[in-house]
This record gives structure tokens, sequence and C-alpha cells, in this order.
């Protein structure tokens, strides 16, 4: 079975995407074998008002049937924009979200701001995953109009360091992994899941013996990056670095454990 | 509202393992509300068989930078499927780029081929600036088999001083790899870019002044505004582009089909080795158009100087 932790539907406003609804999506899944896929929408980077963007993912997948076993959608909710609190029980309860994903970089926050951590606490006390990506796009040719920013594994550490009993899917490993010896050991213990779609896993063997091969899960960050990518590094481990069993927990199984499929 | 389906993923999983592509019967899907309404089954997908169905050579590789060496080049080449790395180790950027420094370099390409000839094709590097020593070392060089040229930015690839190494390369028949900036998304280059960095728009014009010369444009996927690249490119039939490095962005590859066309493709990783296969295999785009990206074209290139691979 193979899970894409690490998908989205909906716009970037400064370049044009295919395979970003969920005809398309479901078109790239059957071609590469995904038969479940994490989506949330890129909207809600870009709405002032990201429940919008919620409510139309969800009532996406709910208009085919289809889509409710194929999709498992994550909420994006800006802790720092007035009614979040209602928006996290309203996407949790009513529209069936899994997860939820912050975009501190885009939203305007840090993560160890109150508001991030009072989310985070919330979300950890319903077992609700939270995710978060290095980054949305490579800076260097993005629009003169978008973020500059970017994070390496070590900026995301403050939250982890806040709530260390929360649930957290980091992706888009695009920078660097590099953390200190104390901050290695706190990411090893946590409930802590990294997609395979960034660029800087450029050896994903040495970093399953370093982080341990729980810690890694199948993601394409579809359709900003490549379908193919994230999957093109589990399925060329060598045998040395990755037996069929380990392999098929990359594919599906460590994020079905993490997600409680 | 997800409903994880437990008779479709055992009934996928089941089937997949025996390599069938599942029919309404397998699935689970047996009520009629369900085959008319839930999804279809997945049929799980061979990637590597996939990857390993295309040769490949990889125009844009590198030795003795960023940590690259003969084994973790070869160690990604067999991962991935590659049969030939066309490599080169340019001087650091920045550098004085003296003639000392270049043949250090060359001398560096020249062990990593003799090691594994089978594997390797070198591309020499030098610096127009010191003419003398550069032609010398061209010869030096092609008579060792090296297949091209590879630079980095200690001279702009129009600059008056390239003229003659152009006109050698053209009797030779070999083609100009040239490196090209991050940037230009915030209208500007990086600021990191020297000032001797060649933009697209300075391969368009050395294309048009040497219509017989080769030149590689390299890697799009190297962090440059390649959208901006590939359209400045556009009408210049005699720069070849490759789509190395480490962004892969989706569309790039289908977006490079369009503006610079299936001919003029190269298939190359800068060392970025899971991306440039990876987005090629991702690309929608029919199989003869891959097969000449992945090998068919930079083979071309390679057999107007008779160093084909096959």
């Amino acid at each position: 079975m193979l899970i894409d932790s690490n998908a989205y539907i909906g716009h970037w406003p400064f370049l044009q995407l295919k395979y970003n609804n969920f005809p398309a999506l479901s078109e790239r899944m059957q071609e590469f074998g995904t038969d479940i896929s994490v989506v949330s929408s890129l909207n809600g980077i870009f709405y002032k008002n990201t429940q919008f963007a919620n409510e139309e993912l969800s009532e996406e997948i709910r208009s085919k049937k289809a889509y409710q076993s194929r999709f498992i959608p994550f909420a994006v909710i800006n802790p720092i924009y007035n009614g979040w609190r209602e928006d996290f029980e309203t996407s949790v309860n009513k529209l069936g979200m899994k997860g939820i994903r912050l975009h501190p970089i885009y939203h305007g926050y840090e993560l160890d701001n109150p508001a991030c951590i009072e989310l985070v606490k919330m979300a950890r006390d319903r077992d609700i995953p939270v995710a978060l990506s290095l980054r949305m796009v490579d800076s260097r040719p993005s629009s003169w109009l978008d973020v500059e920013k970017e994070w390496t594994l070590a900026n995301v550490m403050p939250i982890v360091r806040a709530v260390p009993d929360a649930k957290y899917m980091i992706v888009n490993l695009a920078n660097s992994l590099v953390l200190d010896e104390k901050d290695t050991a706190l990411l090893k213990k946590s409930k802590v899941i990294m997609d395979t779609s960034g660029r800087n896993l450029l050896d994903l063997g040495s970093l399953l013996k370093t982080f341990g091969t729980d810690k890694f899960c199948f993601g394409t960050h579809s359709p900003v990056l490549d379908y193919c990518t994230g999957l093109l590094r589990i399925e060329s481990l060598r045998n040395d670095e990755a037996n069929e069993q380990t392999k098929e927990m990359l594919r599906s199984g460590n994020l079905r454990s993490f997600l409680n499929l | 509202m997800f409903k994880f389906n437990r008779r479709t993923f055992v009934g996928t999983t089941a089937a997949s393992a025996a390599g069938i592509l599942l029919g309404n019967t397998l699935s689970g899907f047996t009520d009629k509300e369900d085959s008319e309404t839930a999804a279809a089954p997945i049929k799980k997908v061979d990637l590597m068989a996939e990857v390993r169905k295309y040769r490949k050579i990889d125009s844009h590789a590198h030795f003795g930078l960023a940590g690259a060496t003969n084994a973790s080049n070869l160690s990604y080449a067999d991962r991935l499927g590659i049969d030939k790395l066309v490599i080169s180790k340019p001087m650091a950027p920045g550098s004085p780029g003296l003639p000392e420094e270049f043949r250090a370099c060359n001398d560096a390409i020249i062990g990593a081929v003799k090691a594994h000839p089978d594997r390797f094709m070198g591309q020499l590097t030098l610096n127009p600036t010191y003419k003398k020593e550069s032609m010398e070392e061209i010869k030096r060089c092609t008579d060792l088999g090296f297949t091209g040229m590879k630079l980095y930015n200690h001279v702009k690839i129009n600059d008056p001083l390239f003229y003659p190494i152009i006109e050698k390369f053209i009797d030779l028949k070999l083609i100009i790899l040239m490196h090209s900036p991050i940037g230009k998304a915030r209208i500007k280059y990086n600021a990191r870019e020297p000032k001797n960095i060649s933009i697209p728009e300075d391969f368009v014009d050395i294309a048009k002044r040497y219509p017989e010369a080769m030149f590689q444009f390299a890697h799009t996927a190297g962090g440059i505004d390649w959208e901006d690249a590939c359209k400045a490119l556009q009408h210049s039939p005699n720069v070849y582009v490759d789509l190395s490095g480490s962004n892969n962005i989706a569309n790039m590859v289908e977006f490079a089909l369009r503006y610079i066309g299936e001919d003029r493709l190269f298939f190359g990783c800068d060392n970025s080795f899971y991306q440039g296969v990876g987005h090629i295999i991702s690309a929608k785009m029919t199989e003869a158009q891959r097969k000449k990206i992945f090998f068919d074209n930079y083979n071309n290139i390679l057999r107007k100087a008779g160093k084909n691979v096959d």
C-alpha cells in the first residue's frame, strides 16, 4: 500500500500548477500506485480567512464517495487570526479533518508564539497531528512577491520543545537537517514523522539510521514538486539500507500507525 | 469524513503483490452502489522497472565538488540506472582562475575517467583570460578523450576572450557547458552572483554569433527562474538545455518541452540524482520523448565528434 503524506489541491498565485484538483490528483495517484493521499489546501496559505479553504476542501471531498476513501484532509489553521479556536473545532468535529497544517512563514508568526503553542496543545489533546513544511517552494526562483524565508529542521524544534508530546509531520525537508545532540534525542523520542519529498534527503539510508526507520514516510509535496522523486528515494534504497519490510513501512506503514488508520 | 476502506486496502495490496490489475471482482466493491461510486482500485507500480527502462547519460555531473567522489557518483548512478556520467571539476567561483588551477581541476577528471572509462566521460575547464595555456589545455585533454568543456563564471560566455576557444570547439565538434545563475525571481540575480556570471541573454548572444557552435545551458533546476530562462532561449537552436539541479518543481520539464523542444533537452543531475531522474519520470511526455531526453539527444551531440556511446 502507498500513502502520500504530503499533497495539496488549490492554487499557487505565482506559478501555474497542474494536478492541483481532485480529479487530476486522483489521476496522478492511479499513475504512480498511490492508494491514499493526505491533502490540504494551498488556498489556505493565501486566504486571510483560512477556514474558507478548509470548507472548500471538505466540500470537494464530500462531493464524491471515491474521494472519501482516497483522501485524508488536513485543515489549515492560522492561530493569530481571530476565530481560530472555532475554526479548529469546526474542522475537526464537522469537516472531518484528520490533522492541521500550520504555515507560520506565510501567516507571519513564530512557532513559539503563545497562540501557536495553545493550538498545538489543543491538537495534542485530540490526538490531531500538526504538519509543518520547511518551505513551500524554492525561494531562489520564486516570485518577487513570495516570501524569501525558508526553514531548516532546527527551526521546527522550538515547538517540539514547547509541546513535546504532540504529533508532528515535518515535510519538504529542503534544507539542513543538522540538529544538536539534545534536539536529535528529542526528535527521536517524539511523535515526529518526516516525508521524503525534500531535496535534502540526499542519503535516506543514513537518515534511517540517524533518526530511526519509523521516522520517515512517503510524501510528494505535489503538485508543487514532481510526483515521483519522493517515491524514488524509497524505491531505490538498497537491501542493506532498507529491507522490503522497512520499505513497506516507508510506503505506508509508518504513516498508518502515525495517523491511527 | 475520511473512510479507510479496508476492503480496498486488502484487495489492492493482495492483488498488487501478484502484479495483477484489479477487476471489480477482486477489488472488494461487490455491491452495486460501491462499484459505481467508490474509488477505483489502485495498481501497484514498479517504479524502479520504469526508471531502469531508459538508458541514461547524465549530461551534467561533477567530481571533486561538494564531496562527490567516484564511489559516490557510481553509487547513485547504479542505484538509478544511469549508464554514463559526463563529469567535470570547474574552478571555484571567485578563484583567481590561474592556469595551474584549471590544470589541477582537469587532472582530477583525468584520474576519475581513467579509473572508470566505461562510466565517466570527462569535460575540461579553462580560463580564456589565459589564451595560450587554455589552448594547450584543450589539446592535452581532448587528446585524452575529453568530450566537452564545463565553465563557471570567471568570464562571460559571450566575452570576446572566449571567441578563439569557441572557434576551437567548433572545429572539434564538442559542446560547451556553461554555468547559469541563481535567482532573477526578485527582478535581479542573487546578490552572491559575480558580475561575470553568464545569463540566458548572454547565451542567446553568443549562440547567434556562432551558430555552428554547441552550447549547453546549465541546470534549469539549479535555482534560476527556469521559466524566464527557457523563454529567453527558445529561439536559439544551438543552445541545448540541461534539466539538472535540486529544484524538482513540478512542470519544469513540461515547460521546457514547450519552449525548448524535445530535441534540445538533456537529462542531467548536477549531482542532485533523485531529482534529476525523478522529474523526468514524473513529467507528462511520450516514451519517445523521454528516451530522447535521457539518452539520445546527448548521444547525438557526442556522435558529431565520433564519441557517441553506441
